[in-house]
């Protein structure tokens, strides 16, 4: 069922409940009045027969009179052809075993229902020759207070129980039509109301990979559906965010690839087009042998983010010593920067364990420091130091070299970003380093930060967790 | 012919520029959108190729600045860039080609020729009178002899033969057949021609090459 449907649906029903008892209430309250009237009626006829027959109150030693009374009075008024007028008040006498002691001559053949063993004056519903007739049965007293007959009166209801009827059937064929009107309005506004779901609906439905650049229209008044989709929207904002990035991603690899295959290839078909001499043979050989070198270096790394991005990685945390990793590291890079006359100094050398996976650590540490030796000024000093920060433990690495203008600060942790765009740049990296380390730092809950400043350098800072001890 | 390539990578830019040397084309290289633009702007080519993503200004902006500046050289692009809407994106910029990386050179050197025809030409034989030159062989037949000639030679009376029945000046043949490194001395022409016309003459056809006194040389059909 639609959502419209149901909306529809529940509303019908709650409303048709209420409708249904308000029915029932004003039907119950307009007969109450009907009955009440009829009883008033009945009550007069009562006073009126007592003040006639002079009798006081329900005094039994009247009875007789009333025997007498009863006849005299009433035949005047019957017209003898109608065996039963039944529009006039009926009158009738029981004793107290309900048998009949005197009646008034309309009755005919006809006797009134009688209700034995009731000691107060009641008033119910009953019939005579098929015509409904409202009933009022009064015991009356001898001197000692004793029941020794019954006064029943009735008088008709044909008009009052018309009436009733209509309204019973005004309601009952009023009542469907007004659920199903409301069925159908409530229908039409609900679909009107959630107009702006299908519209929402349509829009992504319509949504496929090349076209996430499409967007909902925002509804005018600033509801729900305005918040839903506002926030469908900003989630397409990030997913397109995402995608461009990807793309971005794949051509930037597919360039970096492509670009030493083409190198290769070219030079070597350009060389095999002709004789040439053994030299040039092998000039264009080792050419090729370094481009391939360096594809397969791109290859590696490629395969390491992609590793690392697949969060497929199981980090093996451990108690790892900052320092002898610091050691290490730099004991590894120390041939480069040797080249450069680079001397890497460590500081606050406390004994600052950390909890890291060490072949990780490994990776981050001298991707920061090959960084390091790479746009530091030759002859310069690369700085660590490691500190304490309330219980996290810091490590900064911070080179004199050319440091990083402000603007591309935030960007170069992004794979293939180079703060120098020309790849033809004599620093040959490709651009993935630094996302590694995030990656990597990422994966263990390290925090990367960089700051740099032209003058002095760039910093990078880690900072590790605190250890669980 | 003379080619500008504008490629920032220095290993693609350093095969196309020797082989295309051997192929007798005079070759400059640019490393950035701009340096590339200017050359494009001052010097006079018969084709240019752009790689794309090049720094400073892009292969598609330094093709556009091209056009806009009213030139029609025949430019070819060639980059990894590889999908569809690239392609016609780079075509509707105003290139004439479009080379995906990596790519054979052999396809490269045809395609080029294929730019360098003239409208008239239904294939890349070149012929004035009964002299016919092949560019993809580098050979030069008068009726059915052939005429041996060095890559220089060959060059110049290639670019003569192409305009023929046009006068081709003595600067417009330095900036066509020689590349940027050589100083713009012009008698150098009259010494090749001198060769050329030697050879030429050699092979019974004496004065294919007329000298214009005071301006350049030409080459008419008749």
């Amino acid at each position: 069922m639609s959502l419209r449907n149901r909306i529809a649906f529940y509303y019908t029903i709650t409303t048709a409940f209420l409708i249904a008892l308000v029915f029932a209430i004003l039907y119950f309250m307009v007969e109450s009045i009907v009955y009440k009237q009829f009883d008033e009626e009945i009550n007069n006829e009562v006073t009126e027969l007592f003040t006639d027959a002079h009798a006081t109150s329900h005094d039994f030693t009247s009875f007789s009179r009333f025997k007498t009374f009863i006849d005299d009075n009433i035949e005047v008024k019957i017209d003898p052809k109608e065996a039963v007028k039944v529009d006039t008040e009926f009158i009738q006498l029981v004793n107290i075993e309900g048998e009949v002691i005197n009646k008034s001559i309309n009755l005919a053949r006809n006797v009134l229902i009688f209700k034995p063993g009731e000691t107060t004056m009641i008033y119910f519903n009953s019939t005579i020759n098929n015509s409904a007739i409202r009933q009022g049965q009064l015991p009356l007293f001898n001197r000692d207070g004793i029941i020794k007959g019954y006064l029943i009166i009735a008088v008709p209801m044909k008009k009052a129980i018309i009436v009733l009827n209509d309204l019973e059937n005004v309601f009952r064929f009023s009542f469907p039509a007004i659920i199903l009107t409301l069925f159908v309005l409530t229908r039409l506004i609900a679909g009107k109301s959630i107009r702006p779901i299908e519209k929402v609906i349509a829009t992504a439905e319509k949504m496929t990979q090349p076209n996430i650049h499409q967007r909902i229209g925002l509804p005018f008044h600033h509801d729900e559906l305005y918040r839903l989709s506002a926030t469908i929207n900003a989630l397409l904002d990030r997913m397109e965010d995402a995608f461009q990035r990807e793309k971005q991603f794949t051509a930037d690899a597919s360039h970096e690839l492509k670009t030493p295959l083409s190198v290769v290839k070219g030079t070597l078909e350009v060389l095999v087009r002709k004789p040439r001499e053994r030299e040039q043979y092998e000039n264009k050989i080792q050419f090729c042998l370094m481009e391939l070198n360096r594809m397969a270096q791109l290859i590696d790394q490629l395969l390491m983010l992609a590793r690392y991005e697949s969060n497929k990685m199981n980090p093996h945390i451990q108690e790892v010593s900052l320092p002898i990793a610091l050691e290490a590291a730099t004991a590894r890079l120390h041939p480069i920067a040797f080249e450069k006359k680079i001397e890497f100094k460590i500081t606050g050398t406390e004994k600052a364990s950390v909890t890291a996976d060490l072949a990780m650590l490994d990776i981050i540490l001298e991707n920061i420091l090959s960084n390091a030796i790479k746009y530091s000024h030759e002859a310069s000093v690369v700085t660590i130091t490691i500190e304490r920060q309330e219980r996290n433990i810091l490590c900064s690495i911070a080179d004199q070299g050319i440091g990083i203008p402000e603007e591309k600060l935030h960007a170069v942790f992004e794979r293939f970003y180079r703060v120098d765009e020309s790849r033809s740049s004599g620093t040959g990296g490709f651009g993935l380093g630094l996302s590694i380390v995030k990656r990597l730092a990422d994966i263990q809950q390290i925090k990367v930060g960089v700051k740099s400043n032209k003058t002095i350098g760039t910093t990078f800072t880690l900072t590790f967790p605190s250890t669980a001890s | 012919m003379r080619l500008l390539i504008i490629e920032d990578e220095p290993g693609i830019a350093g095969f196309l520029k020797d082989g295309l040397e051997e192929e007798y084309f005079a070759v400059d290289v640019a490393y950035d959108g701009k340096s590339g633009l200017d050359h494009a702007m001052t010097n006079e080519y018969d084709l240019i190729i752009i790689d794309w993503m090049i720094p400073v200004l892009s292969g598609i902006e330094v093709c556009r600045q091209i056009r806009k500046s009213g030139s029609v050289v025949p430019i070819m692009f060639l980059t990894a860039k590889d999908t569809l809407e690239d392609v016609v994106f780079g075509l509707e910029a105003g290139a004439n080609d479009y080379i995906k990386k990596p790519f054979a050179f052999e396809e490269l050197l045809a395609r080029i020729r294929v730019q360098l025809r003239s409208k008239n030409q239904g294939d890349d034989s070149l012929r004035a009178g009964n002299l016919n030159i092949n560019p993809g062989t580098h050979q030069v037949f008068y009726d059915s002899l052939e005429i041996t000639l060095t890559p220089k030679e060959f060059a110049l009376l290639e670019y003569l033969v192409r305009n023929k029945d046009k006068v081709c000046t003595r600067s417009r043949i330095i900036e066509h057949v020689w590349d940027i490194h050589f100083d713009s001395d012009t008698s150098v022409i009259d010494v090749y021609i001198t060769f050329l016309r030697r050879k030429l003459e050699h092979a019974g056809c004496g004065n294919l090459i007329q000298t214009i006194r005071g301006v350049g040389y030409i080459i008419r059909e008749s």
